[in-house]
């Protein structure tokens, strides 16, 4: 099972990147041997509408600090799937409020794949605000 | 890392074998490779772990094949390169040694691990990423490719050299084939060359050779005066729309004068056009086209000097290669003391190379768009020397002074052409990127313009050379294509041309599958390089349609019946008609209405997942369930 702490002791950060736009970025900041802090996990997507409310706040649950949704925007090649994403994380932010969750630690961007500086920047700026709010806590059992 | 020992013996037992590549240092000199292997060894389901200098060869493969033989693996975990380089190399190894090669996961451990971190941070997150390929590779399924039937029909988008010589062996190999070309002519660019480098052979007869088996060939139609304006489908049912328009009159780039059709004949050759296909159409016209696969052949444009660069437009008497090229092509009988250009005899010449390529970032002036062209042309140095000795031999008296940072007569039978030039007494200056040449109106004196430069084959000496004439060897650039790229979703390299996957790996294809690139779209090239590109694409293109049908990748939406309880929601939220149905079954005796999915129109956005309330949806191969065991993995790590 799923350890509740950190071991490294400082929060981690997962980055759901979609296998058409954010996940090339993300390759191609490494093309760049641009670093970037290394608390960050990708995992690659096909489109990130693919994920129910729940599956973010278990994220929280099981200890992740900060989740940055990397989708193709208005890029996107599955149709009609951004605006879906968009409303769900709506209705994610909600469900974050009525737990506690400061709503800063879900973003929902868009990278494209030669988007090296607005990757570098999101991956960035979650990891100064985790390590301002700390680990996350949930009020009730969500 | 999890040390979590316990194994689960649900069915068949799973056993993941992981296999770190070290990138011969391109990984190990910052993951620290073996430490790794020692985290990730005793993680659930992990049966073997092993490292190699590189994976992906041959000895790195069969590593993973005997593993497989044996039946010590299962599953496997590659850790290695981006998963766009090397996912189908694995699968392909997997599958060759007779394990379904959807039961494998990839790490990247290197673009997303050891090209940006470094030291015990990288090894740590790669572990990280271990656990999680291989949290999801004991969740995964055998599944298999989703067969569509493919048309046998190819679509070559430009006909240029290459865009013929691809229609050409398309066509030979059975497929029907679509030519589509903007202007009103076959040949392309080669249609302005003269003598080619570096086989001496005239451009003009090489083209007409191949164009006219294109139009001899009756599988093949070729559409003039048209673009492409619609796209649509996936390999082997792609469908286009085609607009065929009136041609604006075009115009020769060294003689400005209009280039008239109406007395041409099919077949016939236009010094500077090309070849005329046979008619051009009256009025404007929309095509549909359903297609299997599309080669695109787009080809190169000259690089334009800016206002001033070396002293172009500012003097009618500062031309570019291409304009030269043209001239002599188009007068090959030409004799006399002195060449001519624009009614004047040239003295003296000069060449400037390397105008519009290998620019240097902070030397250079970048375009409107901020880009700077980094390469090399590659044919400019040749094409030049060529032009050099044919002024030389034609008309003796005209001397010629070469001014280059480097002389790249790279291929077979160039360096002769150097040499020859040497031999016809060119005179050759060499400057520094930093130290260009100056181009200035001579004030006075009997030559209208004065180039100098501090030479680097002396001791720096400052030379000042008097010319008639200052041709500027430019580069090439890709066509510009922004509609193409834009509606089809090709992929295009920091120098602006159509990126093919790797080089080596998956040459003259794009991540697109049924798209192949042929010719200089790709990066400059010469005529002979750019057919055998053309003839690569051609032989992929085949091989990919003459089965008649082609594999998809099997990731879809798959309904699990047990826990289907037929609300609909999901049929509700997809947004492509007719790929969620919801069907009757009988279940136990009793009707029920369940969902059903049409793989063939099936996206795999995944859309469907998230609205379900009892989870009875999945895309094949990203499963939630091997998402959340992911997050699990890294959490733990
Ligand atoms: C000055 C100069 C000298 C050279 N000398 C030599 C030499 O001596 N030897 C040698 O081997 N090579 C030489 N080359 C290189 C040679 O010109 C190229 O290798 C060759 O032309 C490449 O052919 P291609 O088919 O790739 O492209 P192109 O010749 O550019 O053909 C592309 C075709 O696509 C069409 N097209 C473009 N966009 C579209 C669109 N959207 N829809 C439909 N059609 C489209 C164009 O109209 C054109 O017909 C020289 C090049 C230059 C500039």
């Amino acid at each position: 099972m799923a350890s509740q702490k950190d071991t490294t002791g400082k929060g981690k950060i997962l980055i759901m990147a979609t296998e058409n736009c954010a996940y090339p970025g993300a390759n191609s900041v490494g093309q760049a041997h641009s670093t970037y802090p290394a608390n960050t996990y990708i995992i690659r997507v096909r489109a990130p509408v693919l994920f129910p409310e729940q599956f973010y706040l278990d994220c929280f649950k099981k200890g992740i600090s900060g989740i940055i949704i990397m989708s193709c925007g208005e890029e996107c090649p599955y149709e009609g799937a951004y605006h879906a994403l968009a409303k769900r994380i709506d209705r994610v932010y909600q469900l974050m409020k009525e737990n506690g969750l400061d709503i800063r630690r879900l973003r929902l961007t868009s990278i494209c794949t030669v988007c090296n500086r607005a990757f570098l920047k999101e991956v960035n700026d979650m990891n100064e605000l985790i390590s301002e709010l700390g680990p996350p806590v949930l009020d009730k059992a969500a | 890392m999890s040390t979590n020992q316990e194994k689960k013996a649900t069915g068949e037992q799973k056993k993941v074998g992981i296999y770190i590549c070290h990138c011969g240092g391109n990984i190990s000199d910052h993951v620290d490779v073996e430490k790794l292997a020692e985290n990730v060894k005793d993680l659930d389901g992990v049966a073997v772990v092993h490292t190699n200098t590189f994976m992906c060869s041959d000895p790195g493969q069969e590593l993973i094949q005997n593993d497989i033989r044996d039946g010590k693996v299962n599953r496997v975990v590659v850790a290695s390169c981006a998963p766009s380089l090397h996912e189908l190399t694995f699968r392909g190894a997997i599958k060759r040694a007779g394990m379904n090669p959807y039961l494998y996961e990839h790490a990247n451990i290197r673009e997303q691990v050891s090209w940006v971190h470094h030291g015990d941070q990288a090894t740590e997150k790669a572990t990280g990423l271990v656990a999680g390929a291989v949290a999801k590779a004991l969740r995964l399924q055998p599944l298999e490719p989703i067969r569509v039937e493919a048309r046998r029909h190819a679509t070559v988008i430009g006909a240029g050299v290459a865009g013929l010589r691809a229609a050409c062996d398309l066509a030979c190999r059975g497929l029907e084939v679509a030519l589509i070309e903007k202007s009103p002519f076959i040949g392309g660019r080669t249609a302005s060359l003269g003598r080619l480098v570096p086989t001496g052979e005239q451009a003009e007869e090489v083209i007409t050779q191949i164009a006219a088996k294109a139009m001899a060939n009756d599988k093949v139609t070729i559409y003039s005066c048209t673009e492409v304006v619609g796209f649509e489908g996936f390999v082997g049912n792609f469908r286009l729309t085609l607009k065929r328009k009136p041609p604006e009159e075009p115009y020769s780039a060294a003689e400005p004068q209009k280039i008239r059709m109406d007395h041409l004949e099919k077949g016939e050759f236009l010094p500077a056009a090309g070849i005329f296909p046979g008619d051009v159409p009256d009025k404007e016209q929309e095509i549909f086209l359903e297609t299997g696969a599309i080669v695109m052949a787009t080809g190169f444009r000259s690089y334009v000097p800016g206002e001033g660069e070396y002293g172009y437009l500012h003097s009618d008497k500062v031309i570019t290669l291409a304009e030269l090229v043209e001239l002599i092509a188009r007068y090959p009988d030409r004799r006399g003391r002195f060449l001519q250009v624009k009614g004047k005899p040239v003295r003296r010449m000069a060449f400037i190379h390397c105008v519009g390529s290998r620019q240097i970032p902070g030397i250079h002036e970048p375009d409107q768009d901020g880009r700077l062209n980094e390469y090399c042309s590659r044919t400019c140095c040749a094409a030049t020397l060529q032009a050099a000795v044919q002024i030389r031999s034609s008309f003796p008296e005209t001397q010629i002074f070469d001014f280059y940072r480097d002389i790249r007569t790279y291929g077979r039978g160039q360096e002769e052409v150097y040499r020859e030039a040497s031999r016809q007494r060119v005179t050759f200056f060499r400057f520094e990127p930093e130290d260009p040449p100056r181009v200035q109106k001579s004030s006075g004196g009997k030559f209208p313009l004065l180039v100098s430069v501090k030479d680097t084959l002396t001791f720096g000496e400052q030379i000042d050379v008097p010319v008639d004439l200052v041709v500027l060897a430019t580069g090439m650039e890709p066509t510009p294509i922004k509609e193409l790229v834009e509606m089809m979703k090709l992929p295009v390299g920091a120098d602006g041309f159509l990126q093919e996957v790797h080089p080596k790996l998956r040459p003259v294809e794009v991540a697109n599958t049924g798209i192949l690139l042929a010719g200089t779209c790709q990066a400059p090239m010469d005529v002979g390089e750019a057919c055998n590109a053309a003839q690569a694409a051609a032989a992929k293109t085949t091989a990919m349609l003459a089965r008649g049908y082609v594999e998809l990748d099997p990731f879809v939406a798959r309904v699990d019946p047990e826990r289907c309880k037929g609300t609909g929601l999901c049929r509700e939220a997809c947004p492509i008609e007719g790929a969620i149905e919801l069907k009757e079954r009988q279940v136990d005796g009793k009707t029920v209405v369940q969902a059903q999915i049409t793989p063939a129109l099936c996206t795999g956005c995944g859309i469907c997942v998230a609205v379900c309330p009892s989870r009875a949806l999945d895309i094949n191969g990203w499963t939630l369930e091997q998402y959340e065991a992911m997050v699990d993995a890294i959490v733990a790590a």
